[in-house]
């Protein structure tokens, strides 16, 4: 008995110190807490308040009782994503449209720096690079109106945009672009290089700042021409960057751009233009009430999302160098 | 034989300048990529002053022929929507970018402390949320259940924390702030307070200030929190809402149009109509482009290969 009240005196005493010593910790890094304190509000509320509502995906929703007192159905709404023909289209949409602007961007990007960087006129280097990293600041909205105006068909108020009155003049029949179910993706693939290669190409940039020119003179004195420098000295050097942007690449697969296919697509294209992300916005709020279908896809492309990502962030990692992290 | 000399010419000319075929081919084509960026906005920025008469002839335009004519830019100013969303956008901008640098940058440099504790815990919490979220309706029913929806606000406040710029600042305040003059500063007797008020904060000022304009052109450029979040309230629309109805709503190019009328105007195009609102969302960008690039080429914004 006395032995007991003598711990429990004690267990309490060490409870004390304990918070004595967490309160002690607080004030002297008070001023680092409350810091990060706004960000932290904000964090909880904006981005974890989200995640109660992921609950919806194992519910129906009921208006009436709310997120919480809505009943629950199980995996109901992820048997009908499966079965939804728009969801796969949308699904085959994305992973097509993200292999195209692997294929023909990631390549055209690296093209791009190599060849910029080739460049010994500097006024003429630097103008290219503020020429091309231009569009990458303007938005989607703003972007799709300068495709829109250059692709436009021709209308009773209108002459139609320059690419068809080109077609025209040239004795062909104008091509309504941007309502071709088989011209939509590769409108995509060329439209985002032409918006993001410039800035793509900085990673690369910032690689190749860093080749020892003696590495140049020696080869020149080896008898090689410039095309051999490029391929046995240059492109080696940036071949880490490469790897990395890779990685990061493909850990987007199934990540679609919203903004552009948005503000790019139209009914008359969605047999190929349908991205996810546009297929979760149709059906949630634009239009469609199927919140928990919305909420459900939503959830099963973040953890697809994430664990690819988790995955990225250990190659990068073993590659040696800094992850996201 | 006449032609084998003739190319020994051109040869010898081209190598004077230290040029070969590979360099040629490499100039056409970086200039011409260049071109294709920069040429679609300088044509959009011609046509839509080119007066009526010689708009119509088309083609393209390198120049403004025939002098330059602002009647475009009368039509869309005239209408109440644009002038209205114009404040919207330059208001909703000021307030949301501020908002958002104060909250993200003062957590940045909290976070990039990670020997007080806590702090590496709450840095996977935050960069966490960059590849896992609620999704669109979780935000509109939690938006539902603050009272944000369909208000002003919900342009501004939710985006306060951006976690983007939150990785970039903290690997700043990492990286590139050197800890040894927080040191010093602490050895004569700064408190935390004044090392962050007397240090960090001046030794960071052109790091904070490329991001302040990076946060900016988001908050300019955003329509999706109205879109979403408001839709159907034409008292709150910003400007890059407009200019997206411009490009796809008919309902919305008539009414323009027929203001434009009224101005005792010929009936403008569609087209050329759309290049004026192009060129007003374009214009704020342009006019901080310089400093954007400064900044993001100096490698601010990257860091993510070590040397």
């Amino acid at each position: 008995m006395n032995q007991s009240s003598v711990s429990k005196q004690n267990h309490s005493n060490q409870n004390k110190s304990l918070v004595k010593r967490f309160f002690a910790y607080i004030r002297k890094y008070w001023f680092i807490y409350l810091l990060i304190l706004p960000g932290l509000i904000c964090m909880i509320i904006f981005n974890y308040g989200t995640m109660y509502g992921i609950q919806l995906a194992f519910k129906d929703y009921s208006p009436k009782r709310g997120v919480w007192g809505s009943e629950w159905v199980g995996l109901k709404h992820f048997k009908e994503m499966v079965q939804d023909p728009n969801f796969i289209r949308a699904f085959k949409n994305t992973i097509i449209i993200n292999v195209y602007k692997l294929l023909f961007g990631f390549t055209f990007n690296i093209l791009l720096a190599l060849f910029i960087n080739e460049i010994k006129i500097r006024k003429v280097k630097s103008s290219i690079q503020t020429c091309v990293y231009l569009p990458y600041f303007l938005s989607w909205v703003i972007f799709s109106g300068l495709i829109r105006v250059f692709l436009e068909y021709p209308s009773a108020a209108d002459m139609g945009g320059v690419v068809n009155q080109i077609i025209s003049k040239l004795g062909g029949e104008p091509v309504d672009f941007l309502k071709r179910p088989d011209l939509f993706r590769g409108i995509l693939t060329v439209t985002n290089i032409i918006k993001t290669a410039g800035y793509s190409a900085i990673v690369y940039f910032a690689a190749l700042a860093g080749i020892n020119p003696t590495l140049y003179e020696s080869a020149q004195v080896d008898g090689a021409n410039r095309f051999d420098m490029m391929i046995h000295i240059t492109l080696p050097r940036i071949l880490p960057s490469v790897a990395v942007m890779l990685i990061l690449e493909l850990s987007g697969l199934f990540i679609s751009n919203f903004d552009q296919v948005y503000n790019l697509y139209s009914n008359y294209v969605l047999s190929t233009g349908d991205v996810l992300s546009t297929y979760i916005y149709r059906i949630g709020l634009g239009g469609g009430t199927q919140f928990e279908l919305s909420t459900a896809v939503n959830l099963v492309l973040n953890t697809m999302g994430l664990i690819v990502v988790l995955l990225t962030n250990r190659i990068i990692d073993s590659l040696d160098v800094q992850g996201i992290f | 034989m006449g032609t084998r000399k003739k190319s020994t010419n051109k040869d010898t000319m081209l190598a004077r300048f230290g040029f070969n075929f590979y360099d040629v081919f490499i100039y056409v084509f970086c200039i011409s990529f260049a071109l294709l960026c920069v040429y679609p906005m300088w044509y959009v920025l011609v046509a839509s002053v080119t007066p009526y008469e010689e708009y119509i002839k088309g083609g393209l335009m390198l120049w403004p022929r025939g002098g330059i004519d602002f009647q475009y830019y009368k039509a869309i100013f005239n209408t109440k929507s644009f002038t209205n969303s114009i404040w919207i956008s330059i208001s909703k901008t000021f307030l949301a970018t501020t908002l958002s640098v104060l909250v993200t940058s003062t957590m940045a440099y909290g976070v990039s402390k990670v020997h007080v504790k806590g702090m590496k815990v709450i840095n996977v919490l935050v960069v966490f949320n960059l590849f896992f979220n609620g999704g669109l309706i979780p935000q509109y029913m939690l938006y539902q259940n603050l009272n944000l929806l369909r208000t002003y606000w919900v342009m501004v406040i939710p985006g306060a924390l951006n976690i983007t710029y939150f990785i970039i600042m903290r690997n700043y305040f990492t990286y590139s702030v050197p800890a040894d003059l927080e040191d010093a500063a602490r050895l004569d007797g700064c408190t935390d307070v004044g090392v962050f008020f007397r240090v960090v904060i001046p030794v960071s000022r052109s790091m904070i200030a490329a991001v302040t304009l990076f946060i900016a052109v988001i908050n300019w450029n955003d329509y999706y929190n109205y879109m979403m979040f408001i839709s159907n309230k034409p008292s709150l629309q910003p400007f890059a809402w407009v200019l997206r109805r411009m490009l796809v709503d008919k309902s919305m190019m008539n009414t323009v149009r027929d203001g434009a009328s009224r101005l005792g105007m010929e009936l403008p195009p569609p087209m050329a109509l759309r290049m004026a609102t192009i060129i007003c969302a374009m214009l704020p960008i342009m006019l901080v482009y310089p400093f954007l690039q400064k900044h993001f080429t100096s490698g601010i914004t990257l860091g993510a290969v070590k040397e």
